[in-house]
């Protein structure tokens, strides 16, 4: 277990890195869709099956995608390297060290949380979430469907030409 | 509860009967759904029901919210009657969409719990989106929609990280548990719930529009279809209001005084900047959404005085104010139609000449709107500024009626507009239906405003 953490966690860090470091806009996606990968995994390891799917589904398949699918549209696939002015570099620079001083600090202050209530060994599983949700939760489970019928209908109208 | 599923139900009938190419059936079957709601809403008056583990508590106070809020949208269907008469496409999805809309309104005023809270505001959000980007052609239309679109889903984050926050302190999404969590702190809250409380705040605040979390609506005002302006300016913010005011009532309040004092700095700045800009607004919906962000800050006086009557002070203050405003943007749309498409404030020019009544009609909305007697929006006012009196906020009650002077200056400058003379006026068409929803709106601002009444809410 602490062996896959300590794999996952180093996956994470050398994606997120690359994201940030490697010129070609479809390997920055890419590299940030194995980020997420990574971060499934780790919700795994905390026992949260039911987000890890999610995740996995809604970030990795549908966002990462559709943001490959806008850069190849444009055809942003070249690397675009921009020149910034000394300015710009010397204030994000600034803006950056200031930010990373500030976690920092916040890191000094943190403390080890103790669990409140007791923890179930169901829980996050998709079982459990599903019972809740069909008890519990079944009004606003239900009430989203107008928020997703109003949205499909706001699709079509922007999307469809007038004929 | 009942109110709500047929509500649904006849949103999506409307949305199948655009298949059917007839656009005249539209809007009668709509209004049917409309009065049947009514019929239902307050068939459960004082039966104070929960729903489904306590999600939803329909009582006297959103029985009368919801009433209100229909009551409206059956004008604005009625003036749309006209309205949509030019528009080839998608009139059936336009009136599906506003009667989505009033489903999350609904859920705005009976929720119990942050979770509903969320999914009312999304609700009523999501349509409105689609809404405000109604005419595909226009560029502002097409700004007002992805503007609104953006800025909304920043809000929405803020609220729904501020749900998390309090949720990961108190483990409830429950309203009253969450109050009885706040209590035991003595006003001395943990960092953690202190800024969840400040985030749903902000995100509700944004809903409303008050000031510094305004800027979206004037532009989004302006750009987007005239009708859905005034569906924005009436029955958007009436349940806006609602569900704060549940939010205070059944969760947070009493306040930490650090968020109390924001709430109140917030309601100054409203009255403030709403009517600055409002002085120096050239075109009309730009005017009259300064306004409706000035008349926010009154409902925020209203509502920050807690007091057993602040519901039903708050619930006349909307309704008048929602009778008032919903005519004036159809007056304006004529006016715009007649002068091909100008927004200023000049379209006004003549209109005493030509329609002599329409003049005198647009006088009481504006009178209403500016507190004036012997129009309902001064007792409105009156009521507000007697509540917040009594509750001990003198110097800021003082501080909005002097606002409130100020903004006579602005609708006068208006109705200054509408009494003068024209070189070459054009020709106003109105149909008859429409001048009959005028009269009927002004004789109602005028009624209300003989006599006090007030709901047991």
């Amino acid at each position: 277990m602490v062996f896959l953490f300590y794999m996952l966690s180093a996956i994470m860090i050398i994606c997120a890195l690359l994201v940030v470091f490697s010129k070609n806009p479809i390997n920055n996606v890419i590299y940030l869709i194995l980020c997420f990968l990574a971060m499934a995994g780790h919700y795994i390891l905390l026992n949260a099956q039911f987000l890890a799917v999610v995740h996995v589904i809604v970030y990795t398949g549908a966002i990462m995608v559709l943001f490959l699918f806008v850069i190849m549209l444009l055809n942003l696939n070249k690397a675009i390297i921009l020149r910034k002015s000394t300015v710009t570099r010397v204030s994000a620079v600034i803006t950056g060290g200031i930010f990373f001083l500030v976690l920092l600090a916040a890191t000094r202050q943190t403390f080890e949380i103790h669990a409140k209530y007791p923890f179930a060994s169901d829980f996050g599983l998709v079982s459990g979430i599903g019972k809740v949700l069909f008890n519990e939760f079944l009004l606003p489970f239900e009430m989203s469907s107008i928020l997703f019928i109003s949205a499909m209908v706001g699709a079509m109208m922007f999307g469809k030409k007038d004929v | 509860m009942s109110a709500l599923i047929l509500l649904t139900v006849f949103g999506i009938i409307v949305l199948y009967l655009g298949f059917a190419n007839n656009k005249t059936i539209l809007a009668p079957v709509a209004i049917t759904g409309l009065l049947i709601t009514i019929f239902l809403s307050i068939k459960d008056w004082n039966l104070g029901s929960k729903y489904f583990h306590d999600m939803m508590i329909i009582d006297n106070f959103s029985i009368a919210f919801n009433v209100s809020m229909v009551i409206i949208t059956i004008l604005i269907f009625l003036f749309g009657v006209n309205y949509y008469k030019r528009m080839e496409h998608y009139v059936a999805e336009q009136y599906a969409l506003m009667i989505f809309a009033l489903t999350g309104a609904f859920l705005m005023t009976s929720f119990s719990n942050l979770i509903m809270l969320f999914l009312g505001i999304e609700i009523l959000s999501i349509p409105l989106y689609i809404l405000a980007g109604g005419k595909k052609t226009s560029f502002r239309s097409n700004e007002a929609s992805f503007k609104y679109f953006l800025l909304g889903s920043f809000a929405t984050a803020f609220f729904l990280f501020g749900i998390a926050l309090v949720y990961g302190a108190s483990a409830t999404f429950y309203l009253p548990e969450i109050k009885t969590y706040i209590a035991q702190f003595n006003g001395q809250l943990p960092p953690m719930l202190m800024v969840g409380l400040l985030f749903i705040l902000i995100g509700v605040s944004f809903k409303v529009a008050v000031a510094p979390f305004h800027f979206w609506s004037p532009d989004v005002y302006e750009g987007s279809p005239t009708l859905v302006t005034a569906f924005m300016a009436t029955v958007v913010k009436t349940a806006g209001f609602a569900a704060f005011y549940r939010l205070l009532g059944m969760g947070l309040l009493p306040l930490p005084a650090p968020l109390e004092k924001t709430l109140w700095v917030m309601t100054m700045l409203s009255l403030l900047v709403g009517n600055l800009a409002a002085l120096r607004q050239t075109n009309f919906k730009r005017l009259l959404a300064y306004s409706a962000i000035v008349n926010t800050g009154f409902m925020m006086l209203a509502m920050l005085s807690q007091h057993d009557s602040s519901a039903s002070v708050l619930l006349y203050y909307t309704f008048v104010y929602s009778l008032a405003t919903v005519p004036l943007f159809i007056i304006f749309i004529y006016m715009k139609r007649a002068s091909s498409g100008l927004e200023e404030l000049t379209i006004f020019r003549g209109l005493y000449k030509q329609k002599p009544w329409m003049a005198v009609f647009m006088t009481i909305f504006l009178m209403s709107l500016a507190g004036l007697p012997p129009t309902a929006g001064f007792l409105a006012k009156y009521r507000v500024f007697v509540l917040s009196i009594s509750r001990g906020y003198l110097a800021i009650s003082i501080f909005a009626i002097v606002m409130a002077i100020i903004g006579v200056y602005y609708y006068f400058y208006v109705l200054r507009e509408a009494f003068s003379e024209s070189d070459n006026p054009n020709p106003i068409e109105i149909s008859r239906l429409n001048s009959a929803l005028i009269v009927v709106c002004g004789v109602a601002v005028l009624l209300l405003g003989l006599f006090v009444w007030s709901v047991p809410i």
